[in-house]
């Protein structure tokens, strides 16, 4: 069965790792079938996943090779035959009725066993909150971090409490091969335990596997596996990291990572996704510009933008706008987008809503992928190499 | 009785099916089964074409793992969920019991109709109805759910053509319903004297439970989606969390129909095969009863099983493991046949025509596509394979490489009798052995992309899959090819195919006694009914270019019991 | 009773008789069946698996009313009280009756009395259109006390309401963490970190992708909320707007869904009924049936006992479970 104490022995290297990784490499796969495992069930799955495949192997040879062999051997000679074969045989065919009958039930209960050890949580669980929106993933950590990658201790069992803001999707992280459906208006739980920490640029993908729309696909996150020490003091540092920014600098420093959120819908290039660009698409200017004059594409279904911009209007400023845009998404809708935006209320702070407005203002410092321009180099050399995260 | 013989069962009837009236209108109102399975089978193969073009374009994006310009994320999945709907509901259910069940089954049961022939016409037209609702939705904005239609995306978020095809899902539904009521009727009731159950053919019997399913699982699938769209429109909180309601619920509902749906679409391709096998080794099916008993078995088994599409939507474990635990009972009647099948094989007399090929192709990847059910029916390595191309390649397995294979090869082994003329043999072959290599080269790849952990339905994908998907993509092109080809031998075969005997392949069930193409009311007599798997009459006729059975000899070994 | 029908139908050992003198005697045999025994027989055969399907058909619905009721029954035990019992009850005794001079009807047609016939058959379409029309007012006043599915049940229908309900539906007040329910698999040494994790893990409240209803479904609003100090106890449920209603419990709207779904789904059947009913009614008048050809009679006559079957368990599964 499991080993549900902790591993405390895995505190070995965690130095050279440190707090910064280089994302993006992919992967690539070594092994023909499942790819290797990372957590501590994957061993028990894969070894019934072999089994039944060597169980299917010999199967499958069995039935073509019978076939092929008695196709060559009893071909027909000539027209004019009929073949003279015995009709049934009882005993033979209760025979392989049977035999399939326990070679099922026993696999069926290898299946049983390991899918209890998935499902019950050990006491001692770090308790990860995940919220799935259409298209990204969103967890939370006990002292009130929030990140867009998943970031886990080594060697402790950690649990995940999902729930969906919009319609199904399904949290799989192939290489702890755990998956569970995320169900709007019902929690859902799932539980790992990872024991060796990610090294360097490798990391676990976090894949959405229940259709969700457009951006299905796109909804995926990394996992990173860190030693116990290292994840203790990413954590205080992610709970942190936007206040430590000054005002001045929060928009080239906060707002790209911000925006790796807002990227899953909306574009810097003029481009239009699920969302409308921020950056200039038919002339309009781009996200800033026509807040500012209001020479947006029609809202709800007529009106411009200044009709609810301006002193006196509903929103005395632009930067109100911008901040009901965030958090009350439904309530103008710019044609021809539906209601597809969900609330960003209560996980953005408003100094995290100053630094998108900021990035939005300086938007033509960024370049289409969200990177400042004006970065000194060295600054721009060690950037990127943090993961985006919010 | 004894006047029957006075004209030989064999000679070509002056009149047949086709040139029994003429026009536009005789064919529009027809009420001859053999008519309405002909343009049943007309619209499935169009609807196959549509289908499989979309499935191309699919497989054509996915050599690139990312954006390309061609095709948008929003046209990807509305390109996905056409081609699984349109296979599902327009191609797979109604292709063997609506058009091969259709045209054949009364034949082989020596009736001259279905019990209902107005309802039977009725049917197709509503599943004309239903295919103009699929493209009337196409019209609004197509749609985005996948076949599956899970809430609440589908009722908050898809495109806007998502009620048109809820709708035609609805007709669909009684079409398919209407069609199975007709076959066991006329199963129950029409058959002629000295056709017991255990004379009928083996493909009757898969047809028949396959009605029963249709009857039983259809209404469920009906009811579901009305709430769909009642859902859609009012917003009345049955299945919309915000409102209290349950998503869940309705993948429950959902399933309840379409997990036995998979066996509407399995079962009488199982039905044609057994059928093939046995004409075509010119010898006794092995295990009639052990067959026939597995297709009631499945067919019962098959609403039971449901719940092991959800084994990670959240449902209890305890449901889990229950339906895990049921869900192995369906591999056993599986296994069963496939083993009879093989048996059936020993001390044959295999001629390996087209058809035939298609049978053997049928049992290697239906024992692939069933053996990849397992990982799929354990709960653990379901959690990992679930959602992923695991899945798809072994659904395809069975539904295209199982069904649609079976479909095919019973198309080519009554296409003889359906129109009077016989294809090219040669190309035959090569048209199988090119949709055999392609399936496999298309779907087998799935299987490791599926268990590398690549989920189904995404637009975008991490390059490491990309060369997977480059295989899968050439194999598709090659299995195209071979749809191809075999559609141009058989239109050719219609204008210049060489004529047809009553009997090319030296079966020995009704069908093949009466001529090719079979005249209006299938038979001037009551017929009479032998052993439908003994082949001891059976001979070869020079005279007629194609095999003649010796009636008397027929009937005579089946009374008493030599045929054995 | 429809059994007689076997020893009534003429020939019924007629397999060995001559086709074409069977279908000369008997105009109205199809061509495709040797006998009329056989003719009828498949009919019938064909009916009872149609009705088959119209079971599973509404015996899905059924499902979805226990997987609700089960979910919560105090909501369809309040909702229900709102349903009127005696019309619901007249309802019930039309149907029975109409159901009854159908039997009577078949029976008439099966002995060739051709007078009955019609008037049995009168009766029963009577019978349908009553069962319609009460129908109708029940609907009707439902309507108007807007008792109705989905958020158009919060709509408020009275200005006294109206004040009531604006603080009802104000979101912001909504104790959701009343409603939090703690995850049972976490044992109870857990149970205070999941409280504190609750907050986070509530979804928020004004949901983009959503429409809000107005109140009373789950994590909106709960029954605390409409009890107002000065409320008096209802006495008459119609007297009262049912927002104010003090029991209301959150969710009512769904009982509504449910009652509407399955009452109009056989008040679609009813409504067939009428239809087929009036056409046998027109037939019998010319005197179409008789004693050898009565089975479309017979055939209607099964469908209109499974309308007033689903009925019978309609009616005491949402008018008598208070």
């Amino acid at each position: 069965m499991l080993n549900l104490i902790p591993n405390f022995l895995m505190q070995a290297e965690s130095d050279k790792l440190g707090s910064a990784f280089t994302p993006g490499l992919p992967n690539t796969p070594k092994t023909f079938w499942l790819p290797e495992g990372a957590s501590t069930i994957a061993s028990e799955i894969d070894w019934i996943f072999n089994f039944i495949n060597y169980i299917n192997y010999f199967f499958f040879f069995l039935v073509v090779s019978i076939m092929l062999y008695f196709v060559w051997k009893y071909r027909q000679k000539g027209r004019d035959v009929y073949a003279r074969g015995p009709s049934h045989h009882l005993m033979l065919e209760l025979g392989w009725t049977i035999l399939p009958t326990i070679i099922v039930v026993v696999i069926f209960f290898m299946g049983f066993r390991g899918f209890i050890d998935m499902r019950v949580p050990p006491a001692n669980s770090y308790q990860i909150d995940v919220t799935a929106q259409r298209f990204a993933w969103s967890f939370k950590y006990p002292n009130g971090a929030v990140s867009n990658d998943l970031f886990v201790p080594a060697g402790q069992p950690v649990k995940l409490i999902m729930r969906s803001e919009d319609v199904l999707h399904s949290l799989f992280i192939r290489d702890f091969r755990v998956k569970q459906d995320v169900v709007p208006g019902r929690f859902a739980t799932l539980w790992f335990q990872a024991d060796q920490p990610t090294e360097g640029d490798k990391f676990h993908w976090v894949f959405c596997t229940e259709f969700c729309g457009t951006g299905h696909s796109l909804m995926n996150s990394k996992c990173f596996v860190l030693p116990e020490a290292d994840f203790k003091e990413w954590e205080t540092e992610q709970a942190r990291w936007l206040d430590k920014i000054p005002a001045e600098e929060l928009y080239f420093k906060a707002g790209p990572k911000l925006f790796a959120r807002c990227a899953s819908c909306h574009t810097l290039d003029g481009k239009l996704g699920t969302g409308p660009s921020w950056g200039n698409y038919d002339g309009t200017g781009n996200v800033w510009e026509r807040n500012q004059v209001g020479t947006s594409r029609k809202v709800d279904g007529g009106k411009a933008l200044s009709d609810f911009i301006g002193p006196g209007k509903q929103y005395e400023t632009p930067e109100g706008y911008l901040r009901a845009s965030i958090l009350n998404p439904g309530e103008h809708l710019s044609d021809p987008y539906g209601n597809a935006m969900p609330t960003f209320r209560g996980q953005i702070t408003d100094k995290g809503i100053d630094a998108l407005i900021g990035f939005m203002k300086h938007l033509d410092e960024f370049d289409a992928k969200g990177v400042w321009l004006k970065a000194p180099p060295a600054a721009a050399a060690t950037d990127p190499a943090k993961p985006a995260v919010k | 009785m004894t006047t029957l013989d006075a004209r030989p069962i064999s000679t070509p009837a002056p009149d047949n099916y086709l040139t029994h009236t003429r026009g536009l209108m005789s064919w529009v109102f027809t009420l001859d089964h053999k008519r309405i399975g002909v343009m049943y089978l007309f619209a499935v193969l169009s609807s196959f074409f549509v289908g499989g073009v979309m499935a191309l374009l699919v497989r054509t994006k996915l050599l690139f793992p990312g954006e390309v310009s061609w095709m948008t994320a929003d046209q990807y999945n509305k390109a996905f969920t056409l081609h699984g709907a349109i296979m599902v509901f327009l191609v797979i259910i109604p292709s063997v019991p609506a058009a091969l069940g259709n045209f054949i089954m009364p034949i082989m049961l020596g009736a001259k109709d279905v019990a209902f022939p107005r309802l039977n016409l009725f049917s197709f037209y509503l599943w004309v109805l239903g295919a103009i609702c699929a493209v009337w939705s196409l019209l609004a904005g197509g749609f985005d759910t996948g076949w599956t239609f899970y809430t609440p995306y589908s009722t908050q978020f898809s495109a806007g053509g998502t009620i048109p095809v809820l709708v035609g899902v609805f007709i669909l539904g009684f079409s398919s319903i209407f069609t199975g009521l007709n076959f066991i009727v006329t199963i129950h009731k029409l058959r002629p004297p000295g056709m017991t159950w255990f004379r009928m053919p083996l493909f009757l019997w898969a047809i028949y439970a396959t009605a029963i399913i249709q009857v039983l699982a259809t209404p469920v699938l009906g009811i579901t989606v009305a709430l769909l769209v009642i859902e859609r429109s009012f917003n009345i909180g049955i299945f919309d969390p915000s409102m209290g309601g349950d998503p869940v619920l309705f993948q429950h509902f959902f399933w309840f129909y379409s997990h036995p749906a998979v066996y509407i679409m399995v079962l009488p391709g199982m039905g044609i095969i057994s059928d093939i096998i046995a004409v075509h080794s010119h010898r006794h099916i092995f295990g009639f009863r052990f067959i026939a008993f597995s297709s009631i078995a499945i067919a019962v088994f098959s609403f039971l099983v449901w719940g092991h599409h959800m084994f990670t939507s959240g449902q209890s474990p305890l449901m889990n493991v229950l339906f895990s635990a049921i869900t192995f009972s369906v591999a056993i009647p599986s296994a069963v046949k496939v083993f009879n099948w093989l048996a059936t094989l020993y001390k044959g007399s295999i001629s390996l025509n087209t058809p035939m090929l298609y049978g053997l192709s049928f049992i290697f990847l239906f024992t692939i596509g069933g053996l990849t059910g397992i990982p799929l029916a354990v709960i653990s390595t379901d959690i990992h394979l679930h959602d992923t191309y695991f899945v798809v390649a072994h659904f395809h397995y069975v539904m295209m490489g199982s069904a649609l294979i079976a479909m095919i090869g019973g198309l080519h082994h009554w296409w003889p009798k359906m129109f009077g003329v016989m294809y090219s043999e040669f190309w035959g072959r090569i048209g199988c052995a090119l949709v055999f290599v392609g399936f496999n080269i298309t779907f087998f790849s799935q299987f490791m992309l599926g268990s590398q952990g690549m989920p189904r339905r995404y637009y975008q994908y991490q390059p490491e899959f990309q060369i997977y998907h480059h295989i899968s993509t050439g194999g598709s092109y090659i299995m195209g090819l071979g749809f191809v080809i075999t559609a141009i031998y058989l239109i050719h075969s219609l204008f210049a195919g060489k004529k047809a005997p009553a009997n090319p392949w030296g079966g020995a069930s009704l069908e093949w006694q009466c001529s090719s193409p079979p005249p209006h009311d299938n038979f001037a007599t009551t017929p009479r009914v032998g052993d439908c798997y003994d082949f001891s009459a059976v001979r070869w006729d020079e005279k007629e270019q194609g095999y003649v059975v010796d009636t008397e000899a027929h009937i005579a070994s089946a009374n008493s019991g030599k045929g054995h | 009773m429809s059994n007689a029908s076997s020893t009534t139908a003429p020939h019924a050992d007629a397999h060995a008789h001559d086709a074409h003198g069977e279908h000369a005697k008997y105009p109205f045999l199809a061509h495709h069946f040797d006998t009329p025994f056989q003719q009828f027989d498949s009919a019938k055969l064909g009916m009872w698996v149609f009705l088959a399907t119209e079971v599973l058909f509404f015996g899905a619905l059924f499902v979805m009313y226990a997987v609700m009721r089960f979910k919560d029954p105090y909501v369809f035990s309040f909702a229900s009280q709102y349903l009127d019992t005696i019309m619901g009850g007249i309802n019930t005794c039309v149907l029975i009756l109409s159901s009854l001079t159908m039997a009577v009807g078949v029976r008439a047609a099966q002995t060739n009395k051709k007078g009955l016939l019609s008037i049995c058959l009168a009766l029963t379409l009577a019978g349908a259109i009553g069962f319609l029309v009460i129908k109708y007012f029940e609907y009707t006043h439902k309507f108007h006390l807007n008792l109705k599915w989905g958020q158009a049940f919060y709509q408020p229908v009275t200005p006294e309401e109206a004040a009531q309900a604006k603080v009802i539906i104000d979101p912001a007040d909504a104790p959701i963490l009343a409603m939090v329910a703690p995850d049972p698999s976490l044992g109870a040494a857990s149970s205070s970190a999941i409280a504190s994790s609750a907050s986070t893990v509530m979804p928020p409240l004004d949901r983009s992708s959503v429409a809000v209803p107005g109140a009373g479904p789950d994590g909106l609003a709960s029954k605390t909320m409409l009890i107002t100090a000065d409320t008096p106890k209802h006495i008459e449920h119609s007297d009262l707007p049912h927002l104010l209603d003090p029991a209301l419990p959150p969710g009512v709207h769904r009982f509504f869904a449910i009652y509407y779904i399955m009452t109009g789904l056989h008040g679609i059947h009813v409504v067939i009924g009428v239809g087929v009913i009036g056409w046998l009614l027109m037939v019998s008048l010319r005197g179409g049936f008789n004693s050898n050809y009565y089975t479309p009679v017979d055939l209607v006559g099964l469908y209109w006992h499974v309308v007033d079957l689903v009925w019978i368990f309609l009616f005491p599964l949402f008018y008598l479970i208070h």
